[in-house]
């Protein structure tokens, strides 16, 4: 309230000389009123037009802005932080394989350098763009003068103030005449309105800055601290559903489970797996040496077992199966220590191996292997078994083991 | 028309500067100062001269006797491979891609402005207008890469060999689409299409300045719309048709797209160093200011940046997703000598030219913005050599013959658009915006 009451106090005499204010009528008056101050010399004055008016910035010889460097500066900014961001979020303080990339590449980072660069530049554009035109501006000498107003609709206007060090009353106003403007009217200076931000408006400033730091708070100090709460949940989607998930508490059963077994002694409908062959590949508590008989080896058990081959095996074990499929390679590369290569197929050691044990370890894996039974049918796996003969045998193939006509094509 | 007439007496801009522009478009002529009486005729109120006059049919006798020479040279050459031309179609095939960008650009530059009723352009218009006219004449030039085709001759195209065809599945999956008779009818279509296009807007604007008609400027904005979408969908066709389909096992959806940025890019070369070029021999000496080329060199820097956007687009999808079958076209341009073409673009068509372009004050500076553009046009040919090429060559191997069949093509596109200027306005003389587009400024 101080503001407003000191130029009460010093309302005794009248109010000093603002600028004087010179209007024109037509756009080419103002550029050659423009022209004819810029050579005198002032620094001090400006134009109002209702509109933009081509070439005034020359007529006023304006320099050019350094908005541009600005903006270039905040857009180097913008990527430089974005590198540094996306540098140490992935590829240092938190490490994280995304689909087989590498850690820090910079294709994946352009997307995020050119929208910071963008965002950056944009917002200081904006910004900078306020702060060179003195904006905002609460209050200006000419918002008390009338025939102003219609600097928004069809008049120009041209000020020089009082404080250009060239100022003169008289010479200035003989200067102003000499334009022809339509009218002339000398400005004092305001002492009705603050030319300070309401204090309103700067507690309000005040207030919005520090409640905008209070999500952060609350989000630090659920960082450091534990609550026994549930978090809030905003969105329920399908999240909330009457029903038991696996390894839910469930107060129906004695035990206590949600997850049930069939009762023992009792088996499901089509769950009866009698035949030892087929579904665990021992005959007499030994590992089969033969094919179950009821497997039919033909060329469409022969086709499914590649495919399924293709499917399941090459990742480790290769399109030859001899243990240098992809994910092995990367392994080896990756050399962590924990590896277990994958066996090579084609070795003695497998060939030699009864049909029934390499069932076996389909079905329930070996080493880093995990189990295939629960993913690949029963039969698939036989059929696989099939095809990984057939790459064996073909990997001992002798140059008699060809047709002649075969041959000539080698 | 009161802001038309010119001052008389004013001296021509821009004869100092534009040196550089001159050389490439006069294909090193020198004619004797722009004193063609016929020429300096005031016309219709311009104190400017706006016509081509007589040197009309001196540029298209010396640009187009280059052209047939070069492009004879560059053939001879080729048949001395003694590969059935092979090696030759592929640098002819890069070469017809710049040709194509700057006249499918031309054609795209000129409905845009209609489209959008810019003011600014109306000046410039004609250029754009009548660079857009050699549509026919590039449907001829194009007869090298489709007759082979349309013949089953599979050097280039593998798809339009049958045998090849039938020997392998991809192609076997594709020949629906990739097949010589349907090729045949998309290029006749497309060449068609564009040609009438460009004839219409081009004999519409000159029987608006003849006539003056007040419904030919709103006619021709109306057909502009479907114009354009009907150029988006056969520039995408036809690109891929031409240029990817010389690999047939590579796809990629934003491959139209990506020409299409060096179409734009090809059209503003093209107009800015015309019209430093006219400028030089005395003529548009004051229509043209520094702000028309202060707005064509604001769209060649935005541009240069679309160009970047889709090509990166184009790779980072391919890249991320890294299916076998799309990154192989991109290892092959990644790594070995191609590696350094690749990164060459990623350089020269856009980091450097970025900074290059990014100022006021170069665009509005006619010796640099004219660097600029030469910059640009062999940027554009490194880029289409970039996209052809190694598809036969494992090493970038540039030869003689794909120079000379780049001359040869720019200059044929020259002695087309002078041949077209004949004795008449290298401006819209009776647009209803030309005022606007004579006071026009940018801020």
């Amino acid at each position: 309230m101080s503001d407003s009451h000191e130029p009460q106090a010093s309302e005794s005499g009248p109010a000093p000389l603002h600028g004087l204010l010179a209007e024109y009528t037509t756009t080419g008056d103002i550029l050659r009123a423009s022209k004819k101050v810029r050579d005198a010399g002032f620094s001090r004055w400006d134009t109002f037009t209702p509109f933009p008016v081509h070439g005034i910035d020359r007529a006023m010889g304006i320099r050019m802005t350094i908005l541009p460097w600005i903006v270039l500066g905040a857009g180097l900014t913008g990527l430089g932080t974005a590198i540094l961001l996306q540098w140490w979020t992935n590829a240092y303080d938190y490490p994280w394989l995304i689909s087989g990339k590498p850690l820090w590449s910079i294709p994946a980072n352009v997307p995020i350098m050119f929208e910071l660069t963008v965002l950056i530049g944009g917002v200081t554009a904006f910004i900078a763009m306020l702060v060179l035109n003195n904006l905002p501006m609460p209050a200006h000498p000419l918002d008390q003068v009338k025939r102003f107003a219609r600097a928004t609709d069809d008049r120009f206007f041209l000020l020089i103030e009082a404080a250009d060090p060239k100022f003169d009353a008289d010479a200035t106003r003989a200067l102003l005449d000499s334009t022809r403007p339509h009218a002339i009217e000398s400005i004092l200076e305001d002492r009705k309105t603050s030319d300070k931000l309401p204090t309103g408006i700067i507690y309000a400033l005040v207030i919005a800055t520090v409640a905008s730091a209070v999500p952060f708070a609350l989000a630090a100090k659920a960082r450091y601290t534990k609550s026994r709460s549930t978090r809030i949940h905003l969105i329920q989607d399908m999240d909330a559903q009457p029903k038991y998930k696996a390894q839910r508490e469930n107060p129906v059963f004695a035990d206590g489970r949600s997850t049930r077994v069939p009762d023992p002694e009792t088996v499901a409908v089509g769950e009866l797996h009698e035949d030892d062959h087929f579904y665990r590949g021992t005959q007499n508590g030994a590992f089969a040496r033969t094919f179950p008989p009821t497997f039919r080896v033909d060329e469409t058990a022969m086709l499914r077992g590649e495919q399924r081959f293709g499917i399941y095996c090459t990742p480790c074990h290769g399109f030859g199966a001899e243990g240098n499929g992809m994910v092995a390679k990367r392994a080896e590369e990756l050399a962590q220590g924990t590896w277990t290569p994958p066996s090579n197929l084609t070795d003695q050691r497998i060939r030699d191996m009864p049909v029934g044990e390499i069932f076996n370890t389909i079905t329930h894996g070996i080493r880093n292997m995990p189990a295939y039974g629960p993913q690949i049918p029963t039969s698939d796996r036989w059929a696989i078994i099939l095809y990984l003969r057939a790459l064996e045998r073909s990997h001992a193939a002798k140059i008699a083991d060809l047709a002649p006509a075969e041959r000539t094509g080698l | 028309m009161a802001t038309a007439k010119k001052d008389p007496k004013k001296s021509p801009t821009g004869t100092k500067t534009g040196t550089s522009a001159a050389k490439a478009e006069g294909a090193a002529k020198k004619t004797s100062e722009p004193d063609d009486a016929a020429a300096r005729v005031a016309v219709e109120g311009f104190a400017d001269s706006i016509r081509l006059g007589t040197e009309s049919s001196a540029m298209f006798a010396k640009a187009g006797g280059l052209a047939v020479v070069c492009l004879a040279v560059s053939a001879a050459l080729g048949a001395s491979e003694g590969d059935g031309f092979k090696r030759w179609s592929y640098g002819y095939i890069a070469a017809f891609g710049v040709a194509l960008a700057i006249t499918a650009g031309s054609l795209f530059w000129v409905c845009l402005q209609h489209l959008v009723n810019a003011k600014w352009s109306v000046v410039v218009r004609r250029i754009g207008e009548l660079f857009a006219a050699n549509m026919p004449l590039l449907a001829i030039l194009a007869l090298p890469v489709v007759v082979p085709v349309v013949l089953g001759n599979g050097v280039v195209y593998e798809w339009a060999d049958k045998t090849k065809v039938a020997s392998e599945e991809i192609l076997k999956h594709k020949s629906g689409y990739l097949n010589p008779g349907f090729f045949l009818v998309r290029m006749l279509f497309y060449f068609g299409f564009w040609s009438i296009l460009a004839r219409y807007y081009l004999n519409s604007s000159r029987r608006q300045d003849e006539t003056g008609g007040s419904e030919i400027a709103p006619t021709m904005t109306r057909v502009s719309g479907p114009a354009m979408i009907a150029f988006g969908l056969t520039i995408t066709f036809c690109s891929i048709d031409l240029f990817m389909a010389v690999e047939p096992r590579w796809f990629s959806t934003m491959f139209g797209v990506y020409f299409f940025a060096s179409c734009v890019l090809g059209v503003h070369v093209t107009l800015i160093l015309t019209l430093m070029w006219l400028q030089r021999r005395g003529r548009l000496a004051t229509t043209i200011t520094t702000e028309h080329y202060h707005d064509l060199g604001k769209m060649l820097f935005a541009f240069v940046i679309f160009w970047a956007y889709i090509g990166f687009s184009q790779f980072m999808l391919i890249w991320y997703a890294n299916l076998p079958e799309e990154t192989a076209w991109f290892k092959q341009r990644f790594f070995g000598g191609w590696g350094a073409v690749s990164w060459t673009l990623v350089f020269g068509h856009f980091v450097i030219p970025f900074f290059g372009l990014l100022s006021r004050h170069i665009k509005r500076s006619k010796a640099l913005l004219a660097f600029w553009c030469f910059w640009m046009l062999a940027m554009i040919y490194i880029d289409m050599y970039w996209l052809v090429l190694p598809a036969i060559n494992v090493e970038p191997d540039v030869r003689a013959m794909d120079l000379l069949a780049l001359l040869g093509l720019l200059s044929a596109l020259v002695a087309g658009a002078a041949r077209e200027a004949g004795k008449k306005n290298l401006i819209p003389t009776k647009d209803p915006r030309l005022e606007q587009s004579l006071a026009f400024e940018n801020i």
